[in-house]
């Protein structure tokens, strides 16, 4: 492993509720070295999707900081927080997130695009065939299935050679035999390309695959699981 | 759950309805409806009011709402009828004598009039000639109230006696204003009014007098229409009625006019907001798809499953067409009291009957649009609650645009009240939407092609709407529709406005000068050139009436009540003229040819006229002047702008047909005002001669048509309204999207500037598309409504060029506001979603 590449410390997150303010995350830390993975499970509820925001830098905490790639995100404003995002992270999501106004091969040019590389066409056609989708380049989301759509995401993920990718139920919506392909190429993905790999699952067997897990309930962190 | 009884059903769409409320699920589709309402009531109340008051200030030119002309007194039972019925009543007296003073001699229009005279609008007098005028009174029994050329005329002051046959009158006041004057003031002479009392001491009106007995009546215009059918089978052949349209040509033409304008403007709107309907409906049933599949789900049968959510919007559309229907009525409270010092002091009410149309207006537009797409959530399969991709099969096309079409088809005929026309617009419109939808489908694709290059901000922007080319058709046509109405207002208010006042011309002659003696013809025509008047050709005026047609009596061709009838009762003012006078039109035949030995002369007759006469080139017509008997050869038919003030003849002969009869000569001038002083010069030079002022009748026309122009403002107001509401819902409809696609965008790392750039781009060039399409739209509009509603000569309009750039700029702005909250999305919402 590598130096550290994602920092929290004393994180936590409260919102306004109707009596009083809510903690839905109560202060925790971790640390995680660059290609490590790391996996968070808990039930529905539990906090993991609050968590995985601010640590992607999607929502501000309301209490401590995080350090992505050496970025202290609560000092950042939403633009600036977006130009790390741009820079570092790659996003998988359940429900796909596909942009529905671009093909298959505009959706994974996207990051690298925003990133400024003039490369990206040729770049997202390398990374469309690496994940098995070179003959659907002009394809509109809604014209593939899920677990193609899932792998243009996934390749649209890894396209601006992010430093953390973070992944929100990545399977949770495909079959269990399409669900075990995408993730192997995930995997097969962050190996290759030495990425951080930050997981949010409800499956025990793909949390295994990280190499380390943390598991959150009704916002607190539980002792981890060690493998 | 098969088969819920309906109560349950009403009670849960109730349930529903207030739930969704509460979450603002239906605040656009609430409000496009109240704006349709409103827009449609308030139109109605406006119209149906603004349209009384213009009826009453048209029926000033009869003074009175019906009346009973006649060259005989009315028999008593006819008097007895309107008297039953409870309608105000007043008689006048008119005729031709001579005013004498010990001096000189004049020949006038007497005028004798009882109270209440007149019955509608008012006698304005003044004290001394051309002195501040004063509303209102009526000459006392002994007092003659004059026009100021008469006391130029007789060279004699207010106060001076009047001999009126063997009757002696006072001049009390000077006359200055008479409501019922305009109707023919082609024979006007010098007006004397005086009261009916002192007539039969006058001694003038023995049989055979020439006199027109007039009748005034007033009253609810249903008891008038009444007594309208009552009398009309009794009319003896030498009566008539008549009402405002009959009035005054010109005033008629003006009503006709403003009513075409008000309801093609209430038209625009309410379509407007039916399109804002439709948006707002589908965005309705888009979010109730998931619900409608779990109550099928839950065995809820499809039909139950429709009305239940049949039973919600009609609940909306009721709610809405209340608060609409009341925003309408008092939106038209507002908009008389802004147009107080402009309208008549007071402005007949509408009663219930706009607010109802109002409502109805607002129901058919909700059952026409929002029912297709409403029907959509009955057809949801239910198997989406575990496949939410799955979607209700599309309805077929005809029953989607053939429900609003059958809307928007019965909301026109309600409005217009014109099938024909009614027809013709629905599918003049169905038509422009297939063409322009099709081009625009075409062009779309064509770009698809062309973006694989593009820059990011271009292909992000674009790609919503080249990812469905029929729906950004759809959209650009919607946005089109906007621009189209705004940009026909505009032309309507500007452009068509002016054409019809320039028909009206500021120095449109403001007097007429009638009964010129031959002799002082060059003399007078010399004079108005050297008072720097701008005067029209003079024309020798010879009276005759026309008495057979080929041979056969003009009595046995004419139907009762018919133009052709009026105008062979009375003599015809008979001219000859070598050119075609200025306004007139050849439509058939053609002007003098050299006349053959032998062969009967030429006239040429007024198209409409000849029509009623059933008259056709070579037609022979006779006439007779003053005993003597003239023969014609009809060689051509004109049309003739009656709107101009210059001189207009029914009937022109060939020169050299007439000029051995006596004549007088008749012409108009303008001079500009301030020239009295020049005008009771002329008069005196000139004391055979009646000059008639028509700037008080101008004044008139003037003002009617300020008042249709700012009342054609105000129902634009509502039009732009309608389309604002047209361009939020659309972009309401496709906020969700939007907003996640900015949340993913965000989350991705794109910069608000990407995002900004991408918005502008794709609603410029909405904006743009709708703008062509809506120059297109407004260019064949604009030539239709010229050519056969208006009646105007028409020419392209180069600036219409410039709505593309209008409709980016509009639509961008709009489009910018509206999604502001796309813009702000947290990026947060990605994963909330997921």
């Amino acid at each position: 492993m590598g130096a550290s590449i994602l920092t929290a410390r004393n994180l936590s997150k409260a919102v306004p509720g109707t009596e009083g303010e809510l903690t839905i995350l109560h202060p925790l830390s971790l640390e995680l070295a660059a290609g490590d993975s790391l996996a968070i499970v808990g039930a529905s509820g539990s906090g993991k999707s609050t968590l995985l925001g601010l640590l992607a830098g999607l929502d501000l905490p309301s209490t401590g900081e995080v350090s992505l790639a050496g970025h202290g995100l609560a000092s950042l404003d939403e633009d600036r927080r977006a130009q790390v995002r741009a820079e570092h992270v790659g996003f998988v999501f359940q429900s796909f997130q596909l942009l529905d106004s671009l093909n298959a091969l505009e959706n994974v040019m996207l990051p690298m695009e925003l990133h400024g590389r003039a490369d990206a066409r040729e770049q997202a056609r390398l990374l469309l065939g690496r994940v098995g989708l070179g003959h659907r380049l002009g394809h509109w989301p809604r014209q593939l299935s899920g677990g193609e759509q899932q792998r243009v995401a996934i390749a649209r993920a890894f396209a601006a050679e992010p430093s953390v990718l973070f992944a929100d139920e990545p399977t949770g919506n495909l079959d269990s035999q399409t669900g075990e392909r995408i993730s192997d190429l995930l995997f097969e993905l962050n190996r290759e390309r030495g990425t951080t790999l930050v997981l949010v699952t409800h499956d025990e067997r793909l949390a295994q695959r990280c190499r380390r897990q943390i598991r959150l309930d009704a916002g607190r962190l539980v002792p981890p699981l060690e493998p | 759950m098969n088969g819920l009884p309906l109560l349950r059903l009403c009670s849960l769409a109730l349930r529903q309805v207030v739930r969704d409320a509460r979450a603002g699920e239906l605040r656009v589709l609430f409000f496009a409806l109240v704006i349709a309402v409103a827009c449609s009531s308030a139109i109605g109340y406006f119209g149906a009011r603004l349209n009384a008051a213009m009826a009453l200030r048209a029926s000033e030119f009869l003074a009175a709402d019906l009346v009973l002309q006649g060259t005989t007194e009315a028999r008593p039972e006819q008097l007895r009828q309107g008297q039953a019925l409870g309608l105000a009543h007043a008689k006048t007296v008119e005729f031709t004598s001579v005013a004498a003073t010990d001096a000189s001699i004049q020949l006038s229009s007497i005028k004798a009039v009882e109270a209440p005279y007149p019955l509608r609008g008012q006698l304005k007098s003044s004290a001394e000639p051309y002195g501040a005028e004063q509303a209102g009174g009526l000459p006392g029994a002994g007092e003659a109230w004059v026009e100021p050329r008469l006391l130029a005329a007789l060279n004699v002051k207010v106060g001076g006696n009047l001999d009126i046959g063997t009757k002696t009158l006072r001049i009390s006041r000077v006359l200055t204003y008479e409501p019922d004057r305009a109707a023919d003031f082609y024979s006007l002479i010098p007006r004397v009014l005086m009261n009916l009392a002192d007539l039969a001491a006058t001694g003038i009106l023995q049989p055979g007098s020439r006199v027109s007995f007039r009748d005034l009546w007033r009253g609810a215009p249903a008891l008038i229409a009444q007594y309208r059918e009552q009398v009309q089978g009794s009319l003896a052949p030498n009566q008539r009625l008549l009402d405002s349209h009959d009035g005054n040509r010109q005033v008629g033409g003006a009503l006709g006019k403003a009513e075409s304008y008000l309801n093609l403007a209430s038209l625009v709107a309410v379509m407007l907001a039916g399109v804002a309907v439709a948006l707002s409906a589908n965005r309705y049933a888009a979010r109730r798809f998931d619900t409608s599949a779990l109550l099928r789900c839950l065995g809820l049968s499809r039909l139950d499953t429709l009305l239940l959510f049949s039973l919600q919007l009609t609940l909306v559309g009721l709610a809405a067409s209340l608060a609409g229907a009341l925003m309408g009525w008092l939106s038209q409270f507002a908009l008389f009291a802004l147009l107080h010092g402009l309208l008549p002091a007071s402005i007949p009410s509408a009663g219930p009957a706009p607010a109802l149309a109002g409502v109805g207006t607002g129901l058919a537009a909700l059952a026409g649009f929002a029912l297709p797409p409403l029907m959509a959530l009955g057809r949801v399969p239910p198997l989406r609650v575990l496949r939410r991709d799955l979607l209700p099969a599309p309805a077929a096309s005809w029953a989607v645009y053939g429900t609003a079409v059958l809307a928007v088809g019965l909301i026109m005929w309600r409005l217009s009240l014109d099938l024909r026309l009614t027809l013709a617009l629905l599918a003049g419109g169905v038509v422009a939407a297939l063409v322009l939808g099709a081009l625009l489908v075409g062009v779309l694709r064509r770009l698809r092609g062309a973006l694989a290059n593009a820059p990011l901000p271009w292909r992000l922007g674009l790609g919503q709407l080249l990812r469905h080319p029929t729906a950004a058709a759809g959209q650009a046509l919607a946005f089109g529709l906007i621009l189209f109405a705004m940009a026909l207002v505009v032309l309507l208010r500007t452009e068509l406005l002016d054409t019809w006042q320039q028909q009206l011309p500021k120095e449109a002659p403001n007097y007429f000068a009638v009964n010129i003696l031959p002799g002082e013809r060059d003399a007078f025509a010399q004079q108005l050139g050297a008072d720097g008047a701008r005067a029209s050709p003079l024309y020798p005026v010879v009276p005759g009436r026309l008495t057979h047609i080929d041979g056969q009596p003009v009595a046995d061709r004419v139907s009762a009540g018919s133009r052709g009838e009026r105008a062979t009762q009375r003599d015809l003012s008979l001219t000859w003229a070598a050119e075609l006078p200025a306004g007139n039109q050849i439509t058939a035949g053609q002007w003098w040819q050299p006349t053959i030995a032998g062969e009967l002369p030429g006239v040429s007759v007024e198209g409409e006229l000849a029509q009623s006469l059933g008259l056709t080139i070579g037609s022979t017509l006779t006439f007779n002047v003053g005993g003597v008997v003239r023969d014609a050869r009809i060689t051509s038919l004109r049309s003739i702008h009656w709107d101009n003030f210059q001189p207009n003849f029914f009937i022109i002969f060939q020169p050299g047909t007439l000029q051995d009869l006596p004549a007088t000569y008749l012409g108009s001038f303008y001079l500009a005002p301030g020239n009295d002083a020049r005008i009771v010069a002329l008069s005196r030079a000139f004391p055979a001669t009646t000059l008639l002022q028509v700037d008080a009748v101008l004044a008139q026309l003037r003002s009617i048509l300020a008042q249709v122009t700012l009342a054609v403002q105000f129902v634009l107001l509502f039009v732009l309204a309608a389309g604002v509401a047209v361009l939020f819902a659309g972009l309401q409809a496709t906020l969700d999207e939007r907003i996640r696609q900015g949340a993913l965008l965000r989350a991705l790392g794109a910069a608000r500037p990407l995002l900004v750039s991408a918005r502008r781009i794709e609603f410029a060039v909405l904006g743009a598309a709708s703008g062509g399409v809506a120059a297109l739209a407004t260019e064949a509009a604009s030539w239709a409504l010229y050519r056969f509603a208006l009646q105007l000569p028409w020419a392209p309009h180069p600036w219409l060029l410039l709505l593309p750039l209008a409709g980016a700029a509009l639509v961008g702005l709009a489009g910018m506001l509206g999604t502001c909250r796309a813009l702000a999305a947290s990026p947060l919402a990605v994963l909330r979603e997921a």
